[in-house]
């Protein structure tokens, strides 16, 4: 497997897609299960206005619910973040790990290994879609349930379009640029505010035709599964990747290497000049060498940074937004019969009709929980796992410190950070609601929020404790994702299905919303929960790492 | 030279079915430069990691200054420097800053001789970490071993990237350290280095023990070439009866011969009945001293 650059990027990609492919595939078969299990028939006598301001379609049954819920969410964004990271880490990547200098000393030319990264990229976002495509649709005819005239072929098409795309972009940035942090920085962006973009704009008089400047709109704005491809947005995806291709390629062919340089920031430059440097080394340096536990922050601070804002930003947001949404939109809201909350399962559940079940909808159930994790996860599976994955674990246990005060130190880290996220989303909640009047509750936010801390705690426990017990970064990053979104899933099940209700208290996640904080507030017994299972995660991380051998190599 | 600094009884560790070290009886005493040879891969690293208590013995102990290498780790190392083998450091810091991280940890270093360090060293210490070559990234990992003046430094490859005369400052800095009564161990495939500043060798091989020699003992073992030029004619008879010599070639005034035994025997040997008009010796290195016992190992293999 190692004949070709082209077959080592294969080789170095295969799991991580292939576990992509196996989780959308689960999301599927669970939906088709839950939903399958419901009558939608009600579905049909709601008001058209509404149907079409949610996508609803007469006559929707299980598997139209489940696949666009599936496909239009999780899998796409699933797909377009692997080719993402693939991309990111195709040339910058390379040259990051200092690789890239080594791989070009053979008789390879620059076009040659660009063109064979993308070429991977390609083959995989290909074979994954189509795969994907295949066993969800075998899995439908499995359980007798009939996609009819549903196109799973052109929604997979669009998704492919849309998976090349944003990987081509972050090709194309690392390329040009060789700095790995920009590629995945810029190409991330442009996903998340495309989604948040393409799937909030259109609620408004006059949206739609803004929510056209997002690529994301060309993936699902044509709604392929009901209208088949729209080969005009296709076409505009794979010819907006192919510019990308050829400009990420000619800024790589006309660039110098990067070296296995750290990059220079702006407090570097102030720490240079002896004028500034006293008051930026009060900045940046000797306080967060003080100790382990600010040393971690200091290495967070972008993904904590990143994860603020976010939160600041749409929590701020969507106050407005939700007063700008139409009148008679609201008004039939406020008239949905019993049983709609089966459409909202997957986002945390809510009452679309008033201000705390939009909040809970479009942040607390699902981005908040994600924002939040991408921070405690990042933190925890660094806290052991990462130091040894960076070989720094030995000079660091050289000095007169226990192991467990190394895991008392990040863990704390990770409360830190996941209680900085916490407040901001709290204050944004709350300066959002302000500018809007919508009079939600200080106090049942400020429980949302505490809870949501708490939950993001328990995802950097588990991530700490995976990575404490077997040195792999991988294995806790992944392991913890793994597992914090089947629970997400096992509580969503719990909600849709009566007779399944009892596995949501199984998910911690049940304990996080399932006591309706925004509406009733704290509930102490879920706080308590919450830091049992956090605390006992952490506890076993003691014996975990202080029974085994520090790993030399990940 | 009395009290034991490390000592290790039967160390053993196995990587499932794989002996990385086996049965490893060591004894290095406080005031030496002690130094660990062995070829890549012979087990060198991985006793080092089990002293540090990164790894634990499968059985056996490591004994540091009278202090079990696992159930006092804590306490036993403030009283340890470590400079590890293919060193990492956080790229991003700056050694200055790298140097504080870890003399924080250690509850504070003296400043003025992480200054001396780094002047001796010629370190700059104001550049990323990740910024630096290899050479001057170990710099900042030899200061960080040296700064808190430990009773016992542990070095993995402590020269790798350095340059000669960097190289040469070190060799005087171990020193130093064992005049002053500490302890230095000191892991290397380099010979010369070892040669130069070590009081005692152990040399390692597939997780073994081979030998555990002083210098001095290793080097009268060597074997080498002698050469005398002498005042009348040589009857080879008188140096074939010493001891440890082999393979005698005379040609009048002037004999070689392949000697591997005690200078002051042979001399002693020659005395009385000639004059020695010239005698060199090619110096017996390390270097041919580890071939002929690796050489001996894969005979009797």
């Amino acid at each position: 497997m190692l004949g070709s650059v082209f077959l080592k990027t294969i080789r170095d990609r295969w799991v991580g897609w292939t576990i992509a492919v196996v989780a959308i595939w689960l999301f599927v078969w669970l939906g088709l299960v839950a939903y399958s299990g419901l009558d939608l028939s009600l579905l049909d006598t709601f008001p058209e206005a509404y149907r079409t301001l949610i996508g609803l379609r007469p006559g929707m049954d299980a598997g139209g619910l489940s696949i666009s819920a599936v496909y239009g969410t999780y899998g796409s964004i699933t797909f377009a973040a692997m080719a993402l990271a693939m991309g990111a880490a195709s040339i910058a990547g390379e040259e990051h790990q200092g690789t890239l200098s080594l791989l070009l000393a053979n008789p390879k030319s620059r076009s040659h290994v660009f063109i064979s990264k993308v070429l991977a990229l390609v083959l995989f976002s290909a074979v994954a879609t189509l795969v994907t495509w295949a066993i969800s649709a075998s899995t439908a005819s499995m359980l007798d349930i009939a996609l009819g005239d549903l196109d799973l072929g052109a929604l997979s098409t669009h998704m492919f379009a849309s998976t090349i795309f944003y990987g081509l972009l972050a090709v194309a940035v690392g390329a040009a640029t060789g700095r790995r942090g920009a590629a995945v920085g810029a190409s991330t962006g442009v996903l998340v505010v495309g989604f948040l973009g393409a799937g909030l704009l259109p609620l408004i008089d006059g949206g739609d035709e803004w929510a056209k400047l997002f690529p994301w709109y060309y993936f699902n704005g044509s709604e392929p599964l009901y209208n088949g491809v729209d080969w005009g947005h296709v076409g505009l995806l794979l010819g907006a990747s192919a510019i990308l291709a050829i400009v990420g390629l000619l800024g790589f062919l006309r660039r110098d290497l990067r070296g296995q340089s750290v990059g220079i920031t702006m407090v570097d430059r102030l720490r240079q000049n002896p004028m500034t440097r006293k008051l930026a080394d009060r900045l940046a340096g000797s306080s967060r060498v003080s100790s382990i536990w600010l040393k971690t922050a200091s290495e967070h601070q972008i993904a904590l940074v990143s994860a603020c804002s976010y939160m600041f930003f749409v929590q701020l947001i969507l106050g407005p937004f939700y007063t700008a949404l139409p009148r008679s939109a609201m008004d039939m809201l406020a008239q949905l019969p019993e049983g709609m909350d089966v459409l909202f399962a997957f986002f945390g559940g809510g009452d679309m009709s008033t201000p705390e079940g939009f909040f809970q909808i479009e942040t607390f159930g699902m981005m908040a929980p994600i924002m939040v994790m991408l921070v405690t996860i990042a933190v925890g599976a660094n806290a052991v796992a990462g130091e040894e994955a960076k070989r720094t674990m030995g000079l660091l246990l050289a000095n007169p410190i226990k192991r467990s005060r190394i895991i008392v130190e990040k863990a704390w880290t990770m409360v830190f950070y996941a209680s900085i996220v916490g407040v901001v989303a709290f204050a944004g909640t709350v300066l959002g609601s302000a500018l809007a009047e919508l009079e939600m509750s200080t106090w049942n936010i400020a429980a949302t929020c505490i809870l949501l801390t708490l939950l993001g705690i328990v995802g950097g426990a588990l991530a700490l404790a995976i990575g404490s017990g077997t040195g792999r970064k991988g294995a806790a990053v992944w392991g913890a994702t793994g597992v914090m979104v089947g629970l997400h899933v096992l509580n969503s099940i719990g909600a849709i299905s009566d007779s399944m209700s009892g596995v949501s208290k199984l998910s911690p996640f049940y304990y996080y919303l399932g006591g309706d904080p925004l509406n009733s507030g704290l509930d102490w017994g879920n706080v308590l929960v919450l830091v049992a299972i956090a605390i006992v995660l952490i506890g076993v991380s003691f014996p975990l790492f202080q029974r085994r051998d520090v790993r030399e190599k990940d | 030279m009395s009290e034991c600094a490390i000592c290790t009884k039967g160390l053993t560790k196995h990587y499932g079915k794989v002996e990385a070290l086996n049965d490893l009886d060591l004894d290095i005493q406080k005031g030496e430069v002690f130094g660990f040879l062995g070829p890549n891969g012979a087990g060198k690293t991985t006793t080092i990691r089990t002293m540090m208590d990164e790894i634990r013995a499968t059985c056996g102990t490591a004994t540091i200054l009278g202090m079990d290498s696992h159930t006092d780790a804590l306490k036993l190392r403030r009283s340890i420097g470590y400079l590890p083998g293919d060193l990492a450091l956080y790229p991003k810091l700056t050694g200055n800053d790298t140097i504080t991280y870890y003399a924080n940890l250690r509850g504070g270093v003296d400043t003025s001789y992480v200054k001396v360090l780094a002047e001796r060293l010629g370190a700059d210490l104001t550049k990323k970490v990740g910024d630096l070559s290899s050479g001057n990234r170990q710099k900042v990992g030899l200061i960080q071993a040296f700064m808190s003046k430990p009773d016992i430094i542990i070095m993995d490859e402590p020269s790798s990237g350095l340059d000669p005369l960097v190289q040469r400052e070190l060799q005087k800095m171990m020193r130093e350290i064992a005049d002053e009564g500490r302890t230095v161990f000191l892991s290397s495939h380099t010979l010369s280095e070892v040669q130069r500043v070590a009081d005692r060798v152990g040399i390692i091989r597939h997780g073994r023990l081979i030998a555990l020699e002083t210098v001095q003992a290793l080097r009268a073992k060597a074997v080498r070439q002698v050469e005398i030029e002498l005042d009348a004619p040589v009857d080879v008879g008188v140096f074939e009866s010493v001891e440890g010599v082999t393979e005698v070639r005379a040609q009048n005034h002037h004999v070689v011969m392949t000697f591997g035994g005690d200078m002051g025997a042979l001399l002693r040997a020659v005395e009385g009945r000639y004059n020695i008009v010239d005698i060199s010796t090619q110096s017996a290195d390390l270097e041919e001293i580890f071939l002929t016992y690796y050489q001996d190992e894969t005979a009797g293999a």
